[in-house]
C-alpha cells in the first residue's frame, strides 16, 4: 500500500484503462453489482462503461452510490484495488459524474497544464 | 282485394302516369347514412311538434315505396311548406338535402334541410304501395307502447324518435295529439294525426323529470326544471341536440340564439365566492375548444350548483342556449370577442363522439423569444423541467398564508426560464423524472429579467398528450439535458443586466477596470485571506433610515449629526475591511453591513456584544472566515482623495459557490480556448 501512496494516480474513466496498464490509477464512478463473495464489484464511469475492481480483502461493508477506486490497473482491464473511498451522497453536494467525466477528458486533453508529477518536497 | 287495388295503383303511380317513382330503398340508405341523390318519398304523415320558444318543428314519416319511416324532422327554414299547406299527407316530394345524425343512443334522424314538392296530395291520391316500417332495431313496432305509460311514452323502444316531442308538449299534448308518441305503429294503426291516446297521455304531468331516460343523461340535467324548455334544440339531450347542427365556436355571436356547439373543457376554475356591497354570490368558469376555436363561459349562484359537478376538464360537451356577451377581457386571455354565460335555460350535455375536437388550444411561445414579449402579457408556454424548487410557503401583503413553488423550464431553444406555481398547483406538482411542463395562460414578468407566473386562470399539464411535448421530451433526452443552458430569470438580482460578469481578480489591474467615468460591476470567484478585524465595527444612529456614526458624548448620549438629535443608544454596524485572493492575484475590499455579515457568519449586535464581553470568541469568528470561498459581487471605481488616487472594490453581495455551475462554466471557457 505504500508503494501506491507514492505515485502519482491519474484519474482516468474506462476508455483510459488501456494506456494505464500495470500503472496506478484513480477511478471514479457508481457502483453496479458486488459479487457474493465481496471480493469483487463492478464501478460505472460517467460515459456509463463498466469496470471490473477486485479487492484483496472481501468488503467488510455495503457498497452503494459514487465511490473513488485507488489500485493498478491490470492487463485484463480490470483495476486491482488497493483503497477505496465512498463519496458519501448524505453529505455536501451531490457529485455529478457526467460532469467529473467531462473534467477528466479536459485534464488528458491538456497533459502540459495538468501534469502528473510529484512534487518534490524541501 | 284492396289490397291489389292498393298495388294496382302503386304500379300505376311508379311507373307511368303521374311521373312520379318513389326511390326505392332511399329510406334505408337516408339512415344508414349512405348517398342518395335527390331521393323521391312520399310523406305519410306529418306532425307538428311545438315548443314554448321558437318555431315549431315538424316530424315526417316519409315512404320509399318499400319502407317507411317516421325519423324524419323538417329543418326550420322549410316550415312555411306544411303551414301554407303545401306539404301536406300523400304528397310526393324530392328531398334535395338531408343531414343524417346519429343520436348517442345509436338511432338516426334524418333533418331535411331542402326539398322540393313533385306532387301534390290530391294528383298523387293517397299512399303509394304498401310500405312497412323500417325497422333497424325491432323496436319501432311495438304497437303496445301507445297507450301506455308517460315513461314507457318516453323509452325509445316506442317511438323512433325520441325526445323533442315528449320534452316539448307537456302543456301542448293534450292539443296537438303530437309529441311522444310518434311511434310508426301509433301512426300506422290510427288515421294519422288522430293519435287519441295521446290526448289523454299524461304528458302533460311533465314526466319527462322522472322518466327513465334511457336516451339521454342530458334529460335528468339542468331541463328538469321546466318541461317547458325544450325548445328542439335542446330539448331531449342526445336526439335533438344532433338533430339541431353543431355550430363552430368561432361563428357564435349574441345575435344568434338557437345554436349547438360541441367542444372540450380545457380548463375549469374552482368555485369563488364574493361578497360585496351589492350582494353575495358564487361563479364558476370554464374554458371550451373546437375546431374553430375557443370561449369562456362562466355560471352564476343556480347554475353553480347545476353544472360545476357535471363539467370536467378534458370532456367533451354538447352546449347551448346560454347567453352570449362581448368578453370583458380584464378577465379572460382567450381569443374571442364573446364569452357565455349560463342561464336557467342553459344545457351541457356530454358527448361520446369527440373526433375533431382539439385536446387543448395553445399557442406556446419558444422560450428564446421571451425577451420579445412585453411584461403582463398572458401567453402559452411549454418546456421540460429541468429542475424543481421545493415548495415554500409565503405570507402575502394581505397577510395570507400561500404556497409557492419555482420550477425552470428549458425548450428547444436552449434557454431556460423560471416559472411560478402558486397555491395548490405548487403543491401537487411533481417535478420528479423532469417531465414535459405545458402552460396555457401564464404571466410574463420582468422580474429577474423574464419569469413566468401561473394565474388562478391558467392550466398546467404536465406531460400532456401533444405533438410539441412528444418533440420536447425526444429533444431532451437526446441532447437537451447536457445544453447548458441561459437562464432568463436570474435568481440573484445582478446590477449588470442579466449576465454576470466574471472575471479574476487579476482581471481588474489587467484591465483597469474603474477608471472610466463609472462604476463597472464584476463577478468573481475568491478566497478570504485576510479580514481586519480592528474597526470592523462602528456605532451608528439606531434610527431606521440612518447609519450615520454618531459621537460618544461620553455623558451616556450619543449625537447623531445627520439627524441632528441625541440618542441614549446606538446601534453597532460593520464595516469591513477584507483582502482576497485567487490563483492570480490579491484584492482589498470593503464589505459593508450585510455582507460582512454574511462573511462573517454573525450579525453586528452580536459581534459588539461579543467584543465587549469575550474577545477571544470575537477573534474567532474573523479566523473563522480565512480561506472561507465564496462568489463576490462587486463594484469597482477609481476614487480620488487628497490626490491620490485608488482603485476602490465594495463587495455587493457574497454568494455560495455553486460548483457545478462554477465548473460548467470553465469547462465552456476551456473549451472556447481550446478551439
Amino acid at each position: 500500500m505504500a508503494g501506491i501512496l507514492d505515485v502519482p494516480k491519474p484519474r482516468i474513466n474506462y476508455s483510459m484503462l488501456s494506456q494505464h496498464i500495470n500503472r496506478a490509477v484513480c477511478f471514479v464512478g457508481r457502483v453496479g453489482k458486488v459479487h457474493p463473495t465481496g471480493k469483487t464489484f463492478t464501478v460505472t464511469d460517467g460515459e456509463g462503461k463498466t469496470v471490473t475492481i477486485e479487492l484483496n480483502d472481501p468488503l467488510e461493508e455495503e457498497l452503494s452510490g459514487i465511490v473513488e477506486v485507488i489500485g493498478m490497473v491490470s492487463s485484463r482491464g480490470e483495476i486491482m484495488a488497493t483503497t477505496y473511498n465512498i463519496l458519501r451522497e448524505d453529505k455536501g453536494i451531490s457529485f455529478d459524474l457526467e460532469l467529473y467525466n467531462e473534467a477528466l477528458k479536459v485534464i488528458h486533453d491538456f497533459p502540459q497544464h495538468y501534469p502528473f508529477v510529484v512534487a518534490a518536497s524541501g | 282485394m284492396r289490397k291489389a287495388k292498393v298495388h294496382n295503383l302503386k304500379e300505376q303511380l311508379c311507373e307511368a302516369g303521374m311521373g312520379v317513382t318513389l326511390t326505392q330503398g332511399a329510406v334505408e340508405a337516408l339512415l344508414k347514412g349512405s348517398e342518395v341523390n335527390n331521393p323521391v318519398l312520399q310523406l305519410l304523415n306529418i306532425r307538428q311538434i311545438s315548443s314554448a320558444s321558437g318555431p315549431s318543428r315538424f316530424r315526417l314519416m316519409m315512404s320509399d315505396g318499400r319502407h317507411s319511416l317516421s325519423s324524419f324532422l323538417l329543418a326550420t327554414q322549410l316550415n312555411n311548406l306544411p303551414e301554407e299547406n303545401l306539404l301536406v299527407q300523400h304528397c310526393v316530394c324530392m328531398l334535395k338535402k338531408t343531414t343524417t345524425n346519429t343520436l348517442s343512443d345509436g338511432r338516426q334522424v334524418v333533418v331535411v334541410v331542402d326539398m322540393e314538392i313533385l306532387q301534390s296530395a290530391e294528383q298523387t291520391g293517397g299512399k303509394i304501395g304498401n310500405p312497412i316500417p323500417y325497422n333497424s332495431d325491432g323496436k319501432l313496432s311495438s304497437p303496445q307502447k301507445v297507450s301506455s305509460s308517460t315513461s314507457e311514452q318516453t323509452s325509445s323502444s316506442s317511438a323512433a324518435l325520441p325526445g323533442p316531442s315528449h320534452r316539448n308538449n307537456t302543456s301542448f299534448s293534450a292539443s296537438r295529439g303530437a309529441g311522444r308518441n310518434l311511434t310508426a305503429t301509433a301512426l300506422m294503426k290510427t288515421s294519422p294525426m288522430k293519435t287519441s291516446p295521446m290526448k289523454t297521455s299524461p304528458m302533460k304531468t311533465s314526466p319527462m323529470k322522472a322518466s327513465p331516460m334511457k336516451t339521454s343523461p342530458m334529460k335528468t340535467s339542468p331541463m328538469k326544471a321546466s318541461p317547458m324548455k325544450a325548445s328542439p334544440m335542446k330539448a331531449a339531450g342526445s336526439s335533438l341536440v344532433s338533430s339541431a347542427k353543431v355550430i363552430p365556436i368561432a361563428s357564435l355571436n349574441p345575435y344568434q340564439s338557437k345554436w349547438t356547439i360541441r367542444a372540450r373543457v380545457t380548463n375549469k376554475s374552482n368555485v369563488r365566492n364574493w361578497s360585496n356591497s351589492r350582494g353575495e354570490g358564487k361563479l364558476f368558469s370554464f374554458e371550451i375548444v373546437d375546431e374553430s376555436g375557443e370561449i369562456k363561459i362562466t355560471a352564476f349562484n343556480n347554475e353553480v350548483d347545476k353544472f360545476f359537478s357535471l363539467v370536467e376538464q378534458g370532456k367533451v360537451y354538447y352546449i347551448s342556449k346560454a347567453t352570449l356577451k362581448v368578453a370583458n377581457k380584464q378577465y379572460t386571455t382567450l381569443k374571442n370577442d364573446y364569452e357565455m354565460t349560463l342561464n336557467a335555460h342553459s344545457s351541457i350535455v356530454p358527448c361520446d363522439d369527440c373526433q375533431g375536437i382539439p385536446t387543448v388550444h395553445c399557442d406556446f411561445v419558444p422560450i428564446g423569444e421571451l425577451e420579445n414579449w412585453d411584461k403582463d402579457a398572458i401567453i402559452d408556454v411549454i418546456g421540460v423541467c429541468k429542475s424543481a424548487e421545493d415548495v415554500s410557503r409565503i405570507t402575502t401583503k394581505s397577510s395570507r398564508e400561500v404556497s409557492k413553488r419555482a420550477l425552470n423550464l428549458i425548450d428547444t431553444t436552449g434557454k431556460e426560464v423560471t416559472i411560478t406555481l402558486w397555491g395548490e398547483e405548487a403543491e401537487k406538482f411533481d417535478g420528479s423524472g423532469q417531465p414535459v411542463v405545458a402552460i396555457k395562460g401564464a404571466r410574463l414578468s420582468d422580474f429577474g429579467g423574464r419569469s413566468l407566473s401561473a394565474l388562478f386562470s391558467s392550466t398546467i399539464m404536465v406531460n400532456p398528450d401533444i405533438p410539441e411535448a412528444f418533440r420536447l421530451r425526444a429533444w431532451y433526452d437526446k441532447e437537451g439535458h447536457a445544453v447548458d443552458s441561459q437562464s432568463l430569470t436570474e435568481t440573484r438580482s445582478t446590477s449588470s443586466g442579466s449576465k454576470m460578469n466574471w472575471k479574476t481578480l487579476s482581471d481588474i489591474k489587467d484591465e483597469n477596470m474603474g477608471h472610466g467615468e463609472k462604476a463597472e460591476y464584476f463577478s468573481c470567484v475568491a478566497t478570504v485571506v485576510f479580514t481586519r478585524k480592528e474597526n470592523s465595527l462602528y456605532q451608528a444612529c439606531p434610527s431606521a433610515d440612518c447609519n450615520k456614526k454618531v459621537i460618544d458624548q461620553q455623558n451616556g448620549l450619543y449625537r447623531c449629526e445627520k439627524c441632528n438629535r441625541e440618542y441614549p443608544n446606538f446601534k453597532y454596524r460593520l464595516l469591513l475591511s477584507a483582502n482576497l485572493a485567487d490563483f492570480g492575484d490579491n484584492q482589498w475590499v470593503t464589505c459593508f453591513q450585510e455582507t460582512a455579515e454574511v462573511l462573517l457568519g454573525h450579525s453586528a449586535k452580536t459581534l459588539g456584544q461579543l467584543r465587549e464581553m469575550d474577545e477571544a470568541a470575537f477573534d474567532k469568528v474573523f479566523q473563522k472566515a480565512n480561506f472561507t470561498t465564496h462568489v463576490f459581487k462587486n463594484r469597482v471605481k477609481l476614487e480620488t482623495y487628497n490626490d491620490e488616487s485608488r482603485v476602490k472594490v465594495t463587495v455587493l453581495e457574497v454568494l455560495p459557490v455553486d460548483h457545478r455551475e462554477y465548473s460548467r462554466r470553465l469547462l465552456r471557457n476551456i473549451h472556447k480556448l481550446a478551439s
